[in-house]
């Protein structure tokens, strides 16, 4: 049997057992049938290595469940950026990692020469000067390092740090990488930056924040390449509901966020169907960038133009947008908030005082069911809802009735 | 984005941070196993200390020089090889941390941070890196619309007096406009900023005394206050805001029953993962999920409840289940045609 390790080579291979931890959390052993039990034992102590805190176990009988849990809100950091940070290594790159950089520490140029001869002198370190050159190379490749040319050959320094080369930006630079590092894209980058500078985030916390995000950004990182590209994609996507994986030719356009669901798509123009589609990012397996698409102007275009019938990620199946009206009884002088929350969360509905203490809200929309949630975050206000699609209406009405069933209330007629 | 940027990467191992902290501290200094372990386990994982530790002792990474135990110390001591001076060994940020600080120029919250002088050094000096993503490349769909006014010039001076605040641990004398609209002005600690995405709002967390002297946890909207002014006071005292926010915990956490029907299940775990959470599996096919939470924000975990209809059904604790059955009760019926 080979040795425990916590480090691994490849990120998605992790991916779905992250996820399954954190956000589910009941799976027994016995459910992680796509690969051995030992790979399971392994995957797990692995979890529990990396978010030790906030992992706990769940008997049940003779079946053992173990989960991630945790309060957002209370994170100064997103504890799943560890994930980030498990890449495994040699001994040769750790070894030449800290010695060259140590090497390089004067601030002056050396060649590979140079650097081969102190490795042997000083450390007593052996190595051939193709290694050092590789990984002198791939170093500057990073950023790290910078070349020139001297005569014939090249000489390496270390890249300026910008907390000594631009003391002017600090620390209100570090300030900025702590708050971001939790609010923007690719927020793991910014918690490297964190552990660099040696940052602590102690005046920042991220409500309703949805770290399972972190998740996604090797797949989201190809499709915001593509998008500045104008390239078209061949994704792969297995769905949460069947489990089937399936390929889509498409060109993407915007990466859609909700900040309510948890969930991040792609809005994509397929080129199957010539249709605007959105796609989950945590349903894409794989991304592979083709050609440019030289219409990919005329995509966004459309994307601009169907955008304001779009009340979620939807674009529904039919040439006409649908139109949902309902309307809310509300105390105008107590109840104020509930108009807010008509106007803020609304997302550019029209609002109609019907008469005193009763609003209407209106909407076309490609898709109206995706519109049923928000209006049933109102249950208990609502006094008419229509809906040019006769399926969304009744599926609003059956869900009223199917609540006061389920809480044994009689309906009122 | 011309550039081949590789996230996951051992630059940004927790094993090369536990490294870099040892050998800055094994530099001119001498440190034992026993603290190397500590180091391990502050800034790796469960069981890194295993692996690190043996690695650097036994010479597998020959960075550090051993001290053998003798009459002044009791176990063997090391200390670093290296030959850099200073308080830390050298960490240029690399090109994928450089693109991603050149995008965060896009987003307008960096003006809360950073002023317009600083902003225009940063740009100069990320001139030639390219941005890892654009920000207009990402749409927040059901953002709420009355999000805070990031640029405003007096937005930015009461956020940079904010934290400015914070770190100082300055009294403030705030004063704001209340839920009722109206003024309320006294003077806070602030300790804390609370951001959230939904609303694009910052809270502050601050610190009043009550009339008898005790501590009282408030939060404030930035984007209500109207004017701050600086005591120049220096609070003596630190207050953990956790220790004030666990004692806004509800005592019994929320419990709903669900099935898979609608997808719920999938939908409602990712929904309500921002919050601590334990889901059971009961028998056929229904589930049970415990979500604990603060009081002050019951009102909108209600809302998010009810936005699920009959596929959710709240179980407990009762002051809960009350204020649901008492909406779902108060909900006219579907009018007769």
């Amino acid at each position: 049997m080979s040795e425990f390790k916590e480090l691994i080579r490849r990120f998605d291979k992790i991916r779905s057992y992250v996820r399954d931890f954190y956000i589910y959390g009941f799976k027994h052993r016995t459910e992680y049938q796509q690969k051995s039990s030992r790979t399971y034992d392994n995957e797990r102590r692995r979890l529990e290595s990396w978010f030790s805190r906030y992992i706990r176990s769940d008997q049940s009988g003779h079946k053992k469940s173990v989960f991630i849990t945790l309060d957002s809100g209370r994170m100064a950091v997103n504890p799943l950026y560890q994930a980030w940070k498990s890449k495994t290594f040699t001994n040769r790159d750790i070894t030449l990692h800290f010695l060259l950089l140590d090497l390089l520490s004067d601030r002056h140029p050396h060649s590979i020469e140079e650097l081969t001869d102190r490795l042997q002198l000083q450390f007593g370190v052996l190595e051939d000067s193709q290694a050092i050159r590789r990984k002198l190379s791939e170093y500057e490749k990073e950023g790290i390092l910078h070349r020139q040319k001297e005569g014939k050959q090249y000489l390496f320094s270390l890249a300026d740090d910008l907390r000594n080369s631009t003391p002017q930006l600090f620390p209100a630079l570090g300030s900025a990488v702590c708050f971001f590092q939790g609010t923007a894209p690719f927020g793991f980058i910014g918690s490297t930056i964190m552990d660099f500078w040696n940052l602590k985030n102690t005046r920042f916390r991220f409500r309703s924040d949805y770290l399972i995000h972190t998740l996604e950004d090797e797949i989201l990182l190809p499709l915001l390449q593509a998008i500045q590209e104008h390239r078209l994609l061949h994704l792969t996507v297995k769905s949460s509901k069947t489990g089937q994986t399936r390929t889509v030719l498409a060109v993407p356009l915007k990466i859609l966020v909700s900040t309510q669901t948890g969930r991040r798509y792609v809005c994509v123009r397929r080129q199957s169907d010539c249709r605007l589609a959105s796609l989950r990012l945590d349903s894409i397996r794989d991304v592979e960038l083709l050609d440019v698409d030289p219409q990919y102007a005329s995509f966004q275009k459309a994307y601009s133009a169907n955008q304001p019938y779009v009340w979620g990620v939807s674009f529904g199946e039919s040439r006409q947008p649908e139109t949902v009206r309902f309307s809310v009884r509300l105390h105008e002088e107590s109840e104020a908030f509930i108009l807010n929350r008509l106007e803020r969360e609304g997302r550019q509905g029209t609002i109609t005082r019907l008469e005193p203490g009763l609003y209407e809200y209106t909407r076309k929309c490609w898709d109206a069911a995706e519109l049923l949630p928000w209006v049933k975050s109102f249950t208990g206000r609502v006094v008419s809802f229509t809906c040019s699609n006769p399926r969304v209406e009744n599926r609003f009405w059956d869900d009223i009735r199917l609540m006061k069933q389920m809480y044994q209330l009689q309906s009122k007629r | 984005m011309k550039t081949e940027f590789t996230l996951f990467s051992q630059m940004y191992s927790c094993y090369y941070q536990v490294v870099r902290h040892i050998l800055s501290q094994a530099s001119g200094n001498f440190l034992t196993k026993q603290q190397m372990k500590e180091i391990a386990d502050t800034y790796s994982y469960q069981e890194s200390a295993l692996s690190i530790i043996p690695s650097l002792i036994q010479g597998d990474w020959p960075f550090l020089e051993k001290i053998p135990a003798s009459p002044a110390a009791s176990s063997d001591r090391y200390r670093s090889r290296l030959t850099f001076s200073g308080r830390d060994f050298p960490t240029p940020l690399t090109a994928l941390q450089k693109a991603w600080l050149k995008s965060l120029l896009g987003d307008p919250r960096i003006r809360l941070f950073l002023t317009d002088c600083q902003l225009a050094l940063l740009e100069n000096v990320l001139e030639d890196v390219p941005a890892l993503f654009r920000v207009e490349d990402f749409h927040c769909f059901d953002q709420y619309r009355d999000r805070d006014p990031f640029t405003s010039i007096q937005y930015r001076a009461h956020f940079a007096t904010l934290l400015e605040g914070i770190e100082k641990r300055e009294l403030l004398t705030i004063s704001c406009l209340t839920g009722r609209q109206r003024i309320l002005t006294a003077t806070w600690l602030p300790c804390r900023l609370e951001y959230c995405e939904k609303e694009g709002k910052f809270r502050l967390f601050c610190i009043a005394r009550r009339k008898n002297g005790s501590p009282r946890m408030d939060v404030l909207n930035v984007g209500r206050i109207l004017k701050i002014e600086k005591t120049g006071q220096i609070s003596s005292e630190e207050f953990s805001i956790d220790v004030f926010l666990d004692k806004s915990l509800c005592p019994d956490p929320l419990v709903l029953e669900l099935t898979n029907q609608r997808n719920a299940l999938e939908r409602a775990m990712l929904h309500f993962s921002c919050y601590q959470k334990k889901v059971e599996r009961l028998d056929s096919g229904r589930y049970r999920c415990f979500i604990y939470y603060d009081k002050r924000w019951e009102t909108e975990l209600l809302i998010q409840v009810l936005s699920f209809g009959p596929v959710v059904r709240v179980l407990g604790p009762e002051s809960f289940l009350c204020q649901v059955t008492e909406r779902v009760r108060k909900q006219p019926d579907r009018p007769l045609e």
